[in-house]
């Protein structure tokens, strides 16, 4: 879950230093006091497993004992290897209809929960709850409902489409997984953009109304662009989130029917519980640089914004 | 690297839940490992998972601290065996499933010799090809087998008789009993769709055992390397194709709902007497009679020829015992083996879990399901399942899954063959 305190980014540095006579500003040293615990811990829990990983990738380990180095050979495997293509596509598509999904209803959600209604905040906080439940409980509970309550309703109303389970079409047991994780991850979706139709002022809405702006109008021509910032935000870290799908399929589906529905990130697990450590390491260290890409491109599209 | 580490194993089956679970364990673990004992007994740490029987070897290790007091064991039920290899601070003594996922393990030399131990000395010779094709480490003993598990189609007696019907030796046999079930309107066949492993073990080893001998067809497929394919004498798509459509003739004679059903629904639909067979080893039994006692069981192995004698049941060594290199009290893990081993531990062992006796002196199985079955047995008329001898990292297991729901079995196959080949150019 994302909630990254907003941050100013730029010029705070400046008050961070005292000029010197060589012209130089120079840092008081208290600050990088105040960085050394996080960079300890970021090193010793993320900087030094993901360098030994990238090692690994150009090994034959299996995890534990006797290894020899190979180069290549894990990563050419890996660009030939039809279920980790199919593994990616499935990913990306997934995440895309997802991210997607979510910040629609979300949007629209918002819309509704900052407007003029009765038990706003009891309503605001049924909306948030599915995010206070953990992935797989959620998945669990889904998956009954749609091997058994789902076909039972299908076959009371007549829907021949729906007495069969969805879980075991592997044409749509994908849309099952969108559904149950856009359940979860709408919440937070929803959070920011309330706060950021809450942070539109009221002004701009009244000269709008004066001049005679429809309710359509006002939604399309003043909350969207001015919540625009909000969408980048939410868009980006949304889709860098559902890439990394796990829980919620291992309960509803687990990457079946067949291989219909693994992850990107189920593949990777199963190099480690599966006994194809250096195999996956190099898969892994694959979507670690498109993370890093990702995360360059949600830098650059949020510098400048007013939010964060 | 990816912001999450999901503390859940990829495999959510019967035993791949509590092993997940554990992970969160692996730490207590550690830390407990972590004092070292100076004088008094040596604490050994005891891996064992295996969920309808963790109680029962909490007993043992009871009764084994009852007869001696150098040696205290602490079991260990829940770790991630993998994570505390990769954490060089594997278990003392391990009981496991001896299958794909231990075969790293001795692959890499991970588990030390027992050769020398009388004990390697009473197991069967019948069982050491099994023991060789899943995995080997020159010159080295590094398991013994402990328990050996026999599965075949479990059926419901009682619907048998009512419609006079025999169990079947031959293929053709097996149909007529099918068609005869479905005309009177009783489910010939549960299945559970929804669970790949159940298919995995059940309708593929059982088709592909029937036909292949997998022993034979794993050592060549070995010895090929990278070279699997059309081409090759042996591949997935030639010895498996037959078996396969035989398997995917027999799958519409399951209950209309299977692709929805798990293993759990599976025990108690056949419990009440839904369906007439269930293609389930013996660790079914005990579930299925926790929901229906006096259900009488029958088991025979599935027949794919049309000769009775090709027929042969499908075993897998449920419980195989090791004790890792990187293990500083060897001494008191073998003290616990040796333990363990003795002849009325083991039998009653064997008795209590439903599985064959894997010694030369062990007593026969006397169960009222499985007696039908020891006559294979005795005979060696076995096989190990074709599931358990492709590595996890092959998605198996799903693929039976998609075979099982229609998919056109040449390509599946084929897939098979590309995995297998690119699994031997990398390792």
């Amino acid at each position: 879950m994302v909630t990254a305190a907003p941050t100013r980014p730029g010029r705070l540095d400046v008050e961070a230093t005292t000029p010197t006579h060589a012209g130089r500003p120079r840092v008081n040293r208290t600050f990088y006091l105040f960085l050394l615990p996080t960079l300890i811990l970021f090193t010793l829990s993320i900087t030094l497993p993901a360098i030994m990983g990238i090692t690994l990738s150009f090994t034959d380990s299996v995890g534990f004992g006797e290894f020899q180095f190979t180069g290549l050979t894990n990563y050419l495997a890996l660009f030939s290897d039809p279920a980790i293509r199919s593994s990616y596509l499935f990913t990306i598509g997934f995440a895309l209809v997802t991210v997607l999904l979510v910040n629609l209803v979300a949007f629209l959600l918002a819309v509704g929960l900052t407007a003029k209604i009765r038990a706003k905040v009891a309503l605001r906080a049924v909306f948030v709850l599915p995010m206070v439940i953990s992935g797989i409980v959620i998945a669990y509970v889904f998956n009954f409902l749609f091997s058994n309550s789902v076909p039972q309703l299908g076959q009371a109303v007549g829907i021949t489409a729906l007495e069969q389970s969805l879980l075991a079409n592997p044409d749509l047991a994908w849309v099952t997984i969108v559904i149950v994780t856009a359940w979860q991850a709408i919440p937070s979706a929803l959070l920011i953009y309330i706060a950021g139709i809450l942070s539109i002022p009221g002004e701009v809405y009244e000269a709008a109304s004066m001049d005679g702006a429809s309710s359509g109008r006002r939604l399309v021509s003043i909350t969207l662009p001015l919540v625009a910032g909000y969408v980048v935000i939410n868009l980006v870290i949304g889709f860098k989130n559902f890439l990394n799908a796990y829980d919620i399929i291992v309960g509803l589906t687990n990457g079946g029917p067949g291989t219909a529905t693994r992850s990107v990130a189920m593949t990777i697990f199963s190099g480690f519980t599966g006994g194809d450590y250096a195999y996956q390491m190099a898969n892994a260290t694959i979507f670690f640089l498109i993370a890093v890409v990702l995360a360059v491109i949600q830098l650059r599209l949020t510098r400048g914004r007013n939010a964060f | 690297m990816t912001s999450q580490t999901p503390l859940l194993s990829a495999e959510l089956s019967r035993r791949g839940f509590l092993r997940g679970v554990g992970v969160a364990g692996a730490g207590l673990a550690l830390a407990s490992c972590a004092r070292t004992a100076g004088s008094g007994p040596t604490e050994i740490v005891f891996y064992q998972s295996k969920p309808e029987v963790i109680g029962y070897f909490d007993d043992l290790i009871d009764q084994f601290h009852q007869s001696q007091s150098r040696v205290r064991v602490r079991h260990d039920a829940t770790s991630n065996l993998a994570g505390t290899f990769v954490r060089e601070s594997p278990p003392d003594i391990g009981c496991l499933n001896y299958n794909f996922e231990i075969s790293r393990y001795v692959e890499r030399g991970a588990l030390s010799d027992l050769g020398d131990m009388p004990e390697a000395g009473r197991i069967l010779d019948e069982l050491q090809p099994l023991i060789d094709v899943t995995a080997t480490y020159p010159d080295r003993t590094s398991v013994i087998p402990y328990s050996l598990m026999a599965a075949a189609v479990l059926y419901n007696r009682q619907i048998f008789a009512e419609h006079d019907l025999t169990v079947p030796t031959t293929w053709d046999e097996l149909i007529a009993v099918c068609d005869t079930l479905a005309a009177a309107g009783v489910t010939p066949l549960y299945s559970t769709f929804k669970d790949p492993w159940t298919i995995a073990q059940g309708h593929f080893d059982y088709s592909v055992g029937g036909t292949v001998d997998t022993t034979t067809f794993f050592n060549q497929l070995k010895r090929q390397g990278t070279n699997v394919g059309p081409d090759s004498p042996v591949s997935f798509e030639k010895q498996f194709l037959a078996p396969v459509q035989q398997m995917q003739e027999l799958v519409p004679y399951s209950q209309d709902n299977a692709e929805s059903r798990g293993y759990g629904d599976g025990n108690l639909a056949f419990a009440n007497g839904e369906a007439a067979m269930y293609l389930q080893g013996p660790w079914a039994i005990g579930e299925i009679a926790k929901s229906n006692p006096d259900l009488d069981v029958g088991a025979f192995p599935l027949p794919m020829t049309d000769d009775p004698a090709d027929r042969k049941v499908r075993v897998n060594i449920d419980l195989a015992l090791w004790i890792p290199e990187q293990s500083t009290k060897k001494e008191a893990a073998r003290e616990f083996l040796s333990f363990l081993m003795q002849p009325d531990v083991i039998d009653a062992y064997n008795a209590h879990a439903l599985g064959f006796g894997v010694t030369k002196d062990a007593a026969p199985v006397s169960n009222a399901t499985l007696v039908e079955l020891k006559d294979f047995y005795d005979r060696a008329a076995f096989y190990l399942g074709a599931s358990q001898l492709v590595p996890q990292s092959i998605p198996l297991q799903n693929y039976t899954q998609s075979l099982a729901a229609g998919a056109d079995p040449e390509p599946v196959l084929r897939t098979l063959d590309a995995d297998w080949r690119r699994l031997a150019f990398r390792s």
